[in-house]
């Protein structure tokens, strides 16, 4: 699973193991249906989980020997390649990472001789920096903000300003002092994108970013960040240090500090201003193109036949089997001691690539049905979704022949028996046949109609296709290299199986295609961007609760210090309401570190209230 | 209804929660101890389909059940399913228009009682009206309406699979006729009725209530499988209803309301009316009181916790020990059905979110359940 790493990672910062519960349903279990178990998706689990692999990082030798796996174990299930395909790989190119490529910035004041910065600490392009050369005067522009009229909520970080065929200064995040609610509306348009793309459309040539004095990590340039890398913005911007800023504002009627007080107080007509010195700024990102590969494989409808049938189309059924490799990458959550170790990825998603096997074995012992089964076992998720983005751009069958998309990520770590089924709300024979195939399955299963999942299911929703996305939830060893195969609930993995299959035929045999719903997207506005604390909670995706439902506090966090613990349900931080985690996230932006908040919550029914003081993040 | 609605409740109840939120607990934690994994374990969502479905009752070989729940498009009602715990098939019971409530099965037969307005001629006008309203997008403060053309029915499949079922209309009095449940050798059903208010001349202040809330009126009847020999068994003014027998067939267990309509308790009685018993005293709405099979002790839902919140609580059949509490969930948990075996539990939830109920299954630890009565300490008197 991939962006709620953004908001997970603001929680589960500190490192902490726990060992999984194993299953509630261990009285039920005998030596015969352990071996069962073992026998269907144990091994798989194991071998993509293991060292060997090393973290199959999308592009990297253990991602293929992964691919070879899984093509192997689908060809032994009488699975193809897809008609007129020699083999079930399916390659795509993409963005393994951005450096910096030696972007400068000099400034050309007057009667003074030119002052050159290069280093990154002191200058740095954004990810989605355009690569140009730029020169002219420097406006500084407060926070850069421009909230739209539709707000009612006047905020124009450019009013009265003339920025075009400029280079602009504004100050990272929002207004420091404000009350809770201006924040909150600041808070959204905050975004370094937001900010870049109303610096362009005001006809500004390039963009320069500081951390203000008054700010956490007060001067400092930004790690450039791999996963908004894959496109450029159409303008030039770079981060700053206080160094580079000072020299900017020397000679300025007032310091950046000053600048920045005036501006914290959330006063909307404090005027930006030229500074002295103009400036040539030369941006270059260093964007590294990898291959990385999609292995796709299907079932005919009738399995005595070779061909599939045309009639009724497809199912898709996948998960994702890429994860973070030795976590090099933006959304590793290991911590100190672990870093640069492998990430195992027995959950993420070793557990939704042996689930997609094991379904391909017990369909291809099935029945004939209405509808070819298509087996997607993706690559390049745990950078933006690149995989399935490349198969939906670049379809290898009509989109339109695809019936429905059915998701497996993160399936292995399933507790007192909580299966999530997400996106129910894509179509509307979706309840009727999770109802049904429940029954026999006995899952207690939590529906959310949302298809905006930050998993693969998100992009066949997008192109119009009814999806469901099953999980098991999150828990501390997410993006840790701790998430490893024995810690797998492999029964509970092999019940979803059997649950899967008969979710897939149920689809597979339906007359007419399911038909799609649009779900109106959440409206969200929350982007880690603006999060600068972690409160050391880990919430709870698989159980709908009206607030953030905590599936645990990190060990010596802030929450367990303020004594919330699982099972406690947040509806209340700092003011403003919780109903959901996007709402908690938008909440999270709005604290600063050391300052301590009101946070109530219940449980067991009982309202309570606490003090929770924030701690800072990098 | 059967034993009141549960959307009822938290509508009519919600400004009162509301009020009630404003006054947070604060200061250091005081734990409570969750045990609801000591009685239920293997917990479970089982109705999926639907804007929401409650008020599941088992069959007596405990193979399927039989519910209400508004799944089918153009009826804003609900409606009632019997679904197959083998197979997973739904097969609906009721006609499909109307309103429905509170079905049973017949002990011995193929034949379900439920309670429907089917045969109004404005049943359709009703459902398009009500469709229409929830389009307009305004908000009501929804209450049960007790429909007065509510009539209990006994449906009995085709004698062929594409044969119609027939519905045999057990009662015919103008008031809320529902509620209705088979004694265990399936000759009698006991009942909730609102005919009072109808079959008779009220007195001024007798008129106000019936306009404020006609469930003043509701009392329990009794009456056999076929209709015949209606007889009426409690007195008292308040919501008499919800009546079930006890696995024995020698008492009916009931929840009776005060007249003011918020503080409800547990009743025994004899199938005759006679010896009249008050199993809980929690002063809070305490209702929808089943027996286990063990006929050993009495599972039902009360508020006491708060007024949104219900959770299912146990007390042994005598009512001589404090009540065992069994959920610890927000939101609602209530109308407990314990299997025909004991070992399951089928309740109706809002555990999954959202203020609409769902029905839920669970494996039901008897040998705990009976420890933890015995544990329980005496209730004061």
């Amino acid at each position: 699973m991939r962006a709620k790493v953004l908001v997970v990672g603001a929680f589960v910062l500190a490192g902490l193991t726990r060992p999984a519960p194993l299953t509630v349903w261990a009285q039920q279990s005998n030596a015969a249906k352990q071996t069962a178990v073992a026998a269907r998706t144990r091994a798989a689990v194991e071998f993509l989980a293991s060292d060997r692999l090393e973290g199959r990082d999308t592009g990297s030798p253990g991602e293929r020997l992964a691919g070879d796996y899984i093509a192997m174990q689908l060809a032994r299930t009488g699975a193809k390649p897809l008609p007129g395909r020699r083999d079930m790989f399916m390659p795509f190119e993409f963005t393994a990472g951005t450096r910096d490529g030696g972007s400068t910035l000099t400034l050309r004041s007057t009667g003074n001789s030119a002052q050159a910065f290069r280093d990154t600490a002191q200058v740095q392009a954004l990810s989605f920096s355009d690569d140009a050369t730029v020169n002219g005067p420097v406006v500084f522009a407060g926070y850069g903000l421009v909230v739209p009229e539709s707000q009612n909520f006047g905020y124009d970080s450019y009013a009265g300003l003339d920025v075009k065929d400029k280079i602009v200064l504004v100050l990272h995040y929002f207004p420091e002092d404000t009350d809770a609610k201006t924040k909150a509306t600041l808070a959204r348009y905050s975004d370094l994108r937001y900010k870049a793309l109303a610096a362009r459309q005001r006809g500004a040539k390039g963009l320069l970013i500081v951390i203000g004095p008054r700010s956490p990590n007060a001067g400092q340039t930004l790690r450039m960040t791999s996963d908004t890398a894959l496109s450029g913005s159409g303008i030039p911007a770079v981060t700053i240090s206080g160094t580079v800023a000072n020299a900017l504002f020397a000679g300025a009627p007032k310091s950046l500090a000053a600048a920045q007080q005036e501006l914290d107080s959330g006063n909307p007509h404090v005027a930006g201003f030229t500074l002295p010195s103009p400036v040539d700024l030369t941006t270059k990102v260093i964007r590294e193109r990898q291959t990385g590969r999609n292995v796709v494989a299907y079932l005919p409808a009738n399995p005595e036949s070779q061909i599939p049938n045309p009639d009724k189309g497809w199912v898709v059924v996948g998960a994702h089997y890429d994860h973070l490799g030795q976590g090099t990458r933006g959304t590793s959550l290991a911590n100190k001691d672990e870093a640069g170790q492998i990430h195992h990825g027995a959950d993420d998603n070793a557990s939704g690539t042996a689930a997609v096997l094991a379904i391909a074995d017990a369909l291809a012992k099935q029945p004939t049905r209405r509808r070819n089964i298509m087996f997607t076992l993706w690559s390049g998720e745990e950078i933006g979704l690149v995989g399935s983005n490349a198969f939906i751009m670049n379809p290898p069958v009509p989109l339109t022949d695809m019936a429905a998309y059915l998701n497996f990520d993160m399936v292995g770590r399933m507790q007192n028996n909580r299966l999530a089924a997400d996106g129910t709300g894509s179509s509307d024979v979706w309840p009727r046949i999770l109802e049904r195939a429940n029954v026999a399955a006995g899952f207690d299963l939590n529906i959310s109609p949302d298809p905006y999942q930050p998993t693969d299911s998100s992009n066949f929703n997008q192109a119009n296709m009814p999806t469901l996305f099953f999980t098991t939830g999150s828990h501390p060893d997410y993006h840790r290299p701790s998430d490893t195969a024995d810690k797998i609930n492999y029964e509970d993995l092999d019940r979803l199986v059997d649950f899967a299959v008969a979710v897939i035929q149920a689809v597979a045999n339906v007359d007419m295609p399911p038909a799609f719903t649009k779900v109106d997207p959440p409206q969200t506005g929350a982007t880690l961007a603006g999060v600068r604390v972690t409160t050391g909670t880990i919430p709870d995706y698989t159980t709908e609760a009206k607030g953030l439902l905590l599936a645990g506090v990190v060990g010596g966090g802030p929450a367990e210090k303020a004594g919330l613990m699982k099972g406690d349900i947040v509806v209340e931080i700092a003011g403003q309401s919780i109903t959901n985690i996007y709402d908690y996230t938008f909440a999270l932006e709005l604290l600063k570190p050391d300052v301590p908040v009101k946070v109530v919550f219940t449980r067991n029914g009982d309202r309570r209230e606490v003090q929770l003081v924030p701690a800072g993040r990098r | 209804m059967k034993r009141v609605g549960l959307t009822a409740l938290l509508l009519v109840l919600g400004s009162v929660g509301a009020a009630l939120q404003t006054a947070p607990q604060t200061g250091a934690i005081r734990p409570t101890e969750n045990r609801e994994s000591d009685f239920l374990t293997r917990i479970r969502r089982l109705t999926v389909e639907g804007r929401r479905a409650g008020e599941g009752y088992w069959s007596p070989d405990g193979k399927k059940l039989v519910f209400q729940s508004e799944r089918e498009p153009g009826n804003p009602f609900y409606q009632i399913y019997a679904l197959d715990l083998t197979t997973g098939d739904t097969t609906r019971i009721s006609p499909g228009y109307g309103k429905t409530t509170c079905s049973f099965f017949r002990p011995g037969t193929n034949e379900v009682e439920f309670a429907s307005t089917h045969h109004d001629p404005k049943s359709k006008q009703y459902q398009k009206e009500e469709l229409d309203f929830r389009a307009s997008g305004k908000q009501r403060r929804y209450s049960w309406d007790y429909d007065p053309e509510f009539e209990i029915y006994a449906y009995k499949p085709g004698a062929t699979p594409s044969a119609p079922p027939t519905y045999a209309r057990l009662t015919n009095a103008r008031g809320y006729d529902a509620e209705g449940s088979y004694s265990p050798d399936g000759q009698w059903i006991a009942f909730t009725s609102m005919r009072d208010a109808y079959n008779r001349t009220l007195n001024a202040e007798e008129q106000k209530q019936l306009e404020v809330d006609p469930s003043y009126f509701a009392e329990i009847y009794i009456m056999r499988a076929d209709g015949s020999g209606q007889k009426r068994l409690t007195n008292v003014p308040g919501y008499d209803g919800g009546p079930f027998f006890s696995p024995d067939g020698k008492r009916i267990i009931w929840r009776r309301f005060d007249t003011s309509g918020l503080i409800a308790n547990v009743f025994t009685m004899n199938p005759d009316g006679t010896d009249v018993r008050q199993i809980t005293d929690f002063g809070a709405m305490s209702w929808a009181p089943y027996i286990h099979p063990s006929g050993q002790y009495i599972l039902f839902a009360s508020n006491k916790l708060g007024f949104e919140n219900f959770e299912v609580y146990m007390v042994d059949i005598d009512g001589k020990k404090e009540p065992v509490r069994i959920t610890y969930a927000d939101g609602f948990d209530g109308l407990p059905v314990p299997s025909p075996d004991g070992r399951q539990l089928a309740w109706t939830s809002t555990r999954a979110g959202g203020s609409e109920g769902q029905i839920f299954l669970a494996q039901w630890n008897h040998e705990k359940a009976l420890a933890a009565l015995k544990a329980a300490p005496e209730r004061k008197r």
